[in-house]
């Protein structure tokens, strides 16, 4: 995503008009108040909750929920995931119960979850850790299988170990699959852990934005929406997509 | 022997599972008031068919789900493809819907909830939300990278700006349209249970948090079976054929995710 | 890999960067918070009540976190009461950089 000035120029003149545009509505649309703040209202909420500490708390735990998941899937769910694909036929028994549980997004455990531990912060970190980690352990059987056989043959022909192949032939080979996995389960988990927090109240953005609503400060909702976009562009771009382009770029003529 | 095979290795699995599942209550680790045994379960699956109030919930969210894709996808589409056109607006219109595709959908519940109230407005809004702006997105990049040498081909060829758009544009992006579709599509299932479980009082996801509330475990895993198999069954009997069968027919462009 | 080096390195070191200037303020800044009464009273007994001021009249979310550390006995304008805190709770909140001052009740 290259910048060239014209659409950064362009991107910041239709911001200004759109700007311009949400003021201009929101002074003169016949709506009580709290329907449409306008823009000067959530930058002035921005200061005021950075102010009272209450936003910086709030994204400091929606971010270590995540990333707290982001950890266990890696550390676990790729293991897994790499095990499982290895063996075929444990390839071909877990494939479907994966696919099923996957389809199962965590928010939907989360009423078992919350008879099992009531309103808690484990609710909320088993709902987004499950969310996290099927899609990876998915993605990474998926990639193992992929692996041309080829690629495989030709290494044990060379009178390769169980271990060497693995190390220099799969995990690779499934790195771009495992990679997706991990974007695609960020992205749910992401969803997930706002859905969750609004669900179960323990503080976090997702509950800032819920309770904000109940007390109609709506340009706190907005500005909670905003952060929570940019929250996940910024990981996406600075963290997720950087990584599956690298991984693909080095190993995935394998997929190809 | 090798047709027969396959789905009975499909269903071997869970034959294990249930089997497991048996066990472990049967013999006490888990109380049952965590976690019924599947005979349970079954029992309140058949008296939620009987009673209907299975088939409510389920045609509430389904519908939800329908009414969110008629809504969007021929809008998104229209606007990808009219967007994509212009030259100029294209590469500014991506980062910004890009951007609301990053607000995931259930992050828009709060403000259809002040604008909407609760009910099936405010659900809609979220569907349509989560649905459209990923097929807008994929239609815009799918159009933008439909390779000019085709487009140039058909208007050497005598083709009005029409045909380049019906016949070499949209199927074009076909690919890029039908993924973004069926990720839409997931995304929205997803965000559908979590709106109906805060904001409305039909549908599965009002189903199983209401059970919740009165720990009826049951309930609960009835409920998370169907979403399971709802979104199994959409995903691979409808979706991703489609998806497949697109790529096929019209793959000369290469599919991109967002 | 190289793609690497620049997007992603660059970021995790502004975070850890901006992170580690971050605590380190909150850290410095904390004891100017306590009052000096309070800090001679403070090792004293094992726990005292104390009065928090904040430059906002505190929301819910404020009152939760003071539960954490003591009970909340009363709310004055935009002073906490809290009962019964620990020396180690006292310096915990003067840390929060949105409280004004800490001072023995």
């Amino acid at each position: 995503m290259t910048l060239r000035w014209e659409v950064v120029a362009t991107w910041l003149a239709l911001l200004a008009a759109a700007t311009a545009a949400w003021g201009v509505a929101a002074a003169t649309l016949p709506l009580p108040d709290y329907y449409l703040p306008p823009p000067t209202a959530v930058l002035a909420t921005l200061g005021d909750l950075i102010a009272k500490g209450i936003l910086p708390t709030y994204v400091a735990e929606s971010l270590r929920r995540i990333l707290q998941a982001a950890v266990l899937g890696l550390a676990v769910g790729v293991p897994a995931g790499l095990l499982l694909g290895m063996s075929r036929r444990a390839a071909e028994f877990f494939y479907p119960l994966l696919n099923f549980f996957q389809s199962v997004s965590g928010i939907a455990w989360l009423p078992l979850m919350l008879v099992w531990f009531g309103f808690g912060e484990r609710t909320i970190l088993i709902a987004v850790n499950y969310t996290v980690l099927f899609p990876v352990i998915f993605n990474a059987l998926l990639g193992v299988r992929s692996v041309p056989r080829l690629y495989v043959d030709a290494l044990r022909t060379l009178g390769a170990s169980r271990w060497r192949i693995a190390r220099d032939v799969l995990v690779p080979g499934a790195l771009p699959s495992i990679v997706t996995g991990m974007r695609l389960g960020l992205a749910y988990g992401w969803r997930a852990l706002i859905a969750a927090e609004m669900l179960v109240g323990a503080h976090g953005l997702g509950f800032m934005i819920f309770n904000a609503q109940n007390f109609h400060l709506t340009a706190r909702i907005m500005l909670g929406m905003g952060i929570i976009g940019v929250l996940w562009v910024v990981l996406d771009y600075f963290l997720l997509r950087p990584l599956e382009e690298a991984t693909i770029a080095r190993w995935g003529i394998v997929q190809r | 022997m090798n047709r027969l095979g396959a789905p009975l290795r499909g269903v071997l699995p869970f034959v294990a599972l249930v089997a497991a599942w048996t066990l472990v209550t049967q013999t006490g680790l888990v109380s049952a008031l965590f976690l019924p045994p599947p005979v349970d379960v079954a029992r309140t699956a058949w008296e939620l068919a009987r009673d209907g109030s299975l088939w409510i919930n389920i045609l509430a969210s389904l519908g939800r789900v329908l009414l969110g894709v008629a809504a969007s996808v021929p809008l998104g589409v229209g606007l990808g493809v009219a967007v994509a056109l212009n030259r100029r607006l294209a590469p500014v219109v991506e980062p910004i819907v890009s951007f609301f595709n990053a607000l995931s959908g259930i992050a828009w519940l709060p403000l259809a909830i002040t604008w909407f109230g609760l009910g099936w407005t405010s659900v809609t809004f979220i569907m349509f939300n989560t649905i459209f702006f990923l097929v807008f997105f994929n239609t815009l990049v799918g159009v933008r990278t439909v390779p000019r040498i085709f487009e140039n081909a058909v208007r050497t060829m005598g083709g009005s700006r029409r045909h380049v758009i019906f016949q070499v544009l949209i199927p074009g992006a076909l690919p890029s349209i039908v993924t973004g579709l069926r990720m839409s599509i997931g995304f929205g299932w997803r965000a559908l249970i979590a709106a109906e479980m805060i904001a409305t009082s039909t549908g599965l996801g009002f189903l199983i948090y209401n059970a919740a509330n009165f720990h009826q475990s049951d309930t609960i895993l009835v409920g998370i079976l169907t979403i399971g198999l709802l979104w199994l069954t959409t995903d691979r009997l409808v979706l991703q054929p489609l998806e497949r069968r697109t790529i096929e027919r019209w793959g000369l462009v290469s599919t991109v995710e967002p | 890999m190289r793609l690497l080096r620049h997007r992603t390195v660059g970021f995790l070191l502004a975070v850890a960067l901006l992170w580690g200037a971050w605590e380190a303020f909150i850290r410095l800044s904390a004891p100017g918070r306590i009052d000096p009464a309070l800090a001679q009273a403070l090792g004293r007994g094992p726990a005292v009540n104390v009065a928090v001021t904040l430059g906002f009249a505190p929301e819910d979310f404020h009152i939760r976190v003071f539960q954490t550390h003591g009970v909340v006995s009363g709310v004055r304008g935009t002073t906490v009461l809290l009962d019964r805190v620990r020396e180690e709770d006292v310096q915990r909140i003067a840390r929060y950089y949105w409280v004004r001052r800490i001072a023995a009740r």
